[in-house]
């Protein structure tokens, strides 16, 4: 801690928030705004003589309310910096600390939030976890049995640092205890709340095991644990030491914590699955080992910098296995328990990792982007012609687009992330995407409509979640039909009524377009413009004869490995529940709407080298 | 392109080991990608992506002079821009050349239905064979780095990452919510698997 305050390159903005963040690889303008202090920081000497005089004692975070903090205060001696602040909430405007500042004079009661714009290269999201909290679950007690308390709270009582100065006491009468149970996987892989193991707990829980039984012999200590699980280097010799100093493990969960009234003792029921067992346990005191889950703002911070979340909840990575600190944000990593628990030794090998990816791009003076982006045909353009129009800029996230009456539509390409809603968008197909053009897209439902498209599913999906989505169902072997056949985009932005309609005219027995969930959109609001289009399609295939029930519209998150096989698996079924002699009618009656919508489409330039389209008129007679 | 603008695909299965290869024959696959118009030369391999895979497809650009490549293997979000350098290197556009997952959007998710895995195969090849036939080349956008960090997050890990983007010279941004570093750490009695003290 103290290096980092040490050190001349790393400047820390401590009381501050991230507001927003906007730029792209090696250009991230980032607002952050440093919550006031009313302290200010270059005058502090952190002396806290105006905590000691501060009248207003409030439950202080820190210790988890296990302490008062004043309303003037730092959270613990070893802050860094070590700068105090001062709670309005609680402040009662004696001026008490101002006088005892004196000549000092670092007490600022007129400070005001400061807004900082910082520009940087790249960015590393480090914000950690928060703790389950057991009041959910009621069978244990926490919250209404005093000495259930926390392994956070241990971590506080036990620590010589803490409000006891090091000196375990029950919270209901001070007496030191005798005996303690321990709990794990509170919270942890427990359908309930949450599946996922929370990696550490059951090394916290042997470690203070340990130091308590150190600390006294005779103390009787009992660990129900449903694995104890200690795969790093040296763990699985920890916890033998662990057995060997007499702690004892316990296999079962237990079902009830119950108090007597009295004493406050704690009676823990459990099923001792060695001996087949249920047996019953009087205690002094209870330790929950509670999960670690995702921050609570977790999606918020995962919409401001387009980043994805796991089944877990915790930041996604890039790849599991080959870019495990990659963010799918270009320029944007990970590191620590954000990314999914993790312990201290993980933590500090993923920030190091973190580092020295986010140096692969700042150790260059350029980055290469790609060149995947939107032009404009000047031509085709109604706002060149003097006609109101502007749908373009309007779609754009990035206000890539400029558009003048009079002038024909400007993409800015440094601005634009080339999402392609713009493309899908202009009604006067005036806008090409490059790599995902209206001719390419065509030339590809031409190739997979080609023999029995009746019997097919045209996935569209979404590069960055629902293709995702159909790699994890992928990389998990969640089997579905093969009849599903996926063209890529980068958004679903991009996605265009004409695709759907001209797989249908070409066809296709169903049609899916997927994309991301609005908080996961890697284009910021792509995924909105898809939604509202696509709002719109059920009444547009009843108008063209097509049975909406041939479409369906779908968020998948690359997460989502189950949902993407779940969603093919359903349309198979559907398209299998149609008549085929009805569906071949369908289709052919719809197809000279359909074709009539999109004549002036197929015309346009952006169909330029396409087999005439009629060359594949007899697939379906 | 050769003067006479004429298309030169070439197709490339790969096997993945037993991944792709022990639900659906690449042969079979490379077979029919052979009787698909402008394609030139085909070919499938155990692994496309180790070194013999990519140097054959390097040459092959040469030797064939093709001007469009489709790979048909695993996802583009697992090898895309492995074998869009391989490309490069053999002097194409990156963007000439196609992938075509038929792993894990495949092999993967089929393989109780190998013939059913077959046929999606052949049909996304020969889409991706469409679509290259419309590709152009793209020239990367080259944008200037700002040679500035930011990790949002002061704990152990925020800290670990500062420190070493610090020492590389890197001015480092590190924002925390809280009036202290440290996370979770700083609240940490004696740490396993150390026991010392935690800050
Ligand atoms: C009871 C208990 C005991 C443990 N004992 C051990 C042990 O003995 N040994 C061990 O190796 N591990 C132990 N661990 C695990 C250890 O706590 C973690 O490995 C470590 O804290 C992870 O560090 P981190 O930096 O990823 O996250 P954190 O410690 O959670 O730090 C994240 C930081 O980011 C800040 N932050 C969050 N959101 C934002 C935001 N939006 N903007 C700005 N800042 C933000 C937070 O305020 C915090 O300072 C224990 C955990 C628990 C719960
Ligand atoms: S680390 Fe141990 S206690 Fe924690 S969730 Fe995993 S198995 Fe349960």
């Amino acid at each position: 801690m103290v290096d980092a305050a040490r050190h001349p390159q790393v400047e820390i903005i401590s009381y501050a928030e991230v507001d927003r963040v906007d730029g792209y690889i090696g250009n991230f303008r980032v607002q952050v705004t440093k919550k006031p202090r009313y302290v200010k920081m270059d005058l502090c000497t952190g002396c806290g003589e105006c905590a000691a005089v501060c009248p207003i004692e409030v439950p202080n975070d820190f210790e988890l309310g296990l302490a008062p903090r004043k309303a003037i205060d730092v959270p613990h001696g070893q802050s860094v910096p070590l700068i105090y602040a001062i709670d309005m909430d609680h402040c009662i405007h004696c001026y008490q600390c101002v006088t005892a500042c004196g000549k000092r004079d670092a007490i600022d009661f007129g400070m005001e939030p400061e807004v900082l714009d910082l520009e940087v290269g790249s960015i590393i999201m480090a914000t950690g976890f928060d703790n389950f909290d057991p009041t959910v679950i009621p069978e244990y007690g926490f919250g209404r049995y005093p000495n259930v308390i926390t392994a956070m709270e241990m971590e506080r009582l036990a620590n010589s640092a803490g409000p006891t100065v090091g000196k375990l006491m029950r919270p209901s009468d001070g007496r030191v205890p005798k005996s303690l149970a321990i709990i794990q996987c509170v919270g942890s892989r427990d359908k309930r709340f949450n599946e996922y193991c929370s990696g550490f707990c059951c090394m916290y829980a042997i470690k203070n095991a340990m130091l308590l039984k150190q600390a006294d012999h005779e103390m009787d200590i009992s660990i129900y644990y449903m694995d104890i699980r200690t795969p790093s280097k040296g763990y699985e010799e920890f916890y033998n030491r662990a057995r060997e100093m007499g702690i004892r493990f316990i296999h079962g969960r237990p079902s009830q914590i119950s108090q007597d009234p009295e004493t406050h003792n704690l009676i823990v029921l459990a099923e001792d699955q060695e001996i087949g067992e249920v047996i019953e346990l009087e205690t002094d005191m209870v330790m929950l080992s509670a999960a670690a889950i995702p921050r609570l703002d977790t999606d918020e911070m995962a919409s401001k910098l387009a980043l994805s979340r796991s089944p877990s909840g915790f930041f996604m990575e890039y790849h599991p296995k080959l870019r495990p600190v990659d963010s799918p944000t270009d320029g944007v990593f990970l590191a620590g328990a954000a990314q999914g628990p993790k312990d201290i030794p993980a933590s500090v090998a993923q920030g190091s990792a973190a580092a020295s990816r986010a140096a692969r791009v700042l150790s260059q003076d350029t980055w290469e982007i790609e060149p995947v982006i939107a032009s404009v045909n000047a031509e085709l353009c109604i706002s060149a012609q003097g006609k109101k129009c502007g749908l373009c800029a309007k779609a754009c996230p990035y206000g890539a687009i400029t558009v003048e009456v009079g002038q024909p539509a400007v993409i800015t390409a440094a601005k634009c992330h080339g999402c392609g809603g713009c493309a899908a968008e202009c009604p006067h197909n005036a806008i090409t995407q490059d790599h995902f053009t209206d001719a390419q897209m065509v030339a590809q439902l031409d190739a997979l409509l080609a023999d029995k498209p009746e019997e097919k599913i045209i996935a569209f999906m979404c590069h960055w979640c629902s293709y995702g989505g159909a790699d994890n169902a992928g990389t998990s072997h969640f089997e579905y039909p093969a009849s599903s056949r996926g063209l890529r985009v980068m958004c679903s932005a991009r996605m265009d009524e004409d695709f759907v309609l001209e797989a249908f005219r070409r066809g296709a027995g169903m049609v899916l377009v997927s994309g991301c969930h609005p908080q996961d959109c890697h284009y910021i609001t792509g995924q909105q413009v898809a939604a509202k289009r696509f709002s719109r399609m059920e009444r547009l295939l009843q108008r063209v004869g097509i049975n909406p029930e041939r479409f369906r519209l779908e968020w998948i998150s690359a997460a989502e490995g189950d949902k993407y096989a779940r969603v093919i698996t359903e349309m198979d079924a559907k398209l299998k529940s149609f008549d085929r002699e009805a569906l071949l009618a369908e289709t052919l009656a719809a197809r000279p709407i359909i074709g009539k919508r999109l004549a002036r489409w197929k015309a346009s330039p952006l169909m330029a080298g396409l087999v005439p389209l009629e060359a594949t008129e007899e697939v379906l007679a | 392109m050769p003067e006479d603008g004429s298309l030169r695909i070439g197709v490339y299965v790969c096997s993945c080991g037993a991944n792709i290869g022990s639900v659906i024959s690449p042969a079979a696959v490379a077979d029919y990608a052979a009787r698909l118009d402008d394609v030139v030369l085909t070919r499938d391999n155990l692994y496309m992506c180790g070194d013999p895979g990519q140097n054959q497809i390097s040459r092959d650009i040469i030797d064939y002079r093709l001007n469009r490549v489709v790979i048909a293997a695993c996802s583009v979000r697992m090898h895309e821009p492995t074998f869009r350098t391989c490309v490069a290197q053999a002097g194409l556009n990156p963007f000439l050349m196609e992938m075509v997952n038929i792993r894990e959007q495949d092999t993967w998710v089929h393989a109780h239905d190998p013939a059913g895995a077959l046929v999606k195969a052949k049909e996304l090849v020969s889409a991706a064979v469409a679509k290259v036939r419309h590709v152009q080349p793209l020239q990367p956008i080259e944008v200037p780095v700002t040679k500035k960090a930011m990790v949002i997050g002061g704990g152990v890990a925020g800290i670990s990452a500062a420190l070493d983007l610090g020492d590389m010279g890197i001015k480092t941004y590190l924002v925390e919510r809280e009036q202290s570093i440290g996370g979770t750490m700083a609240q940490l009695n004696k740490t396993f698997p150390t026991m010392d003290c935690s800050i």
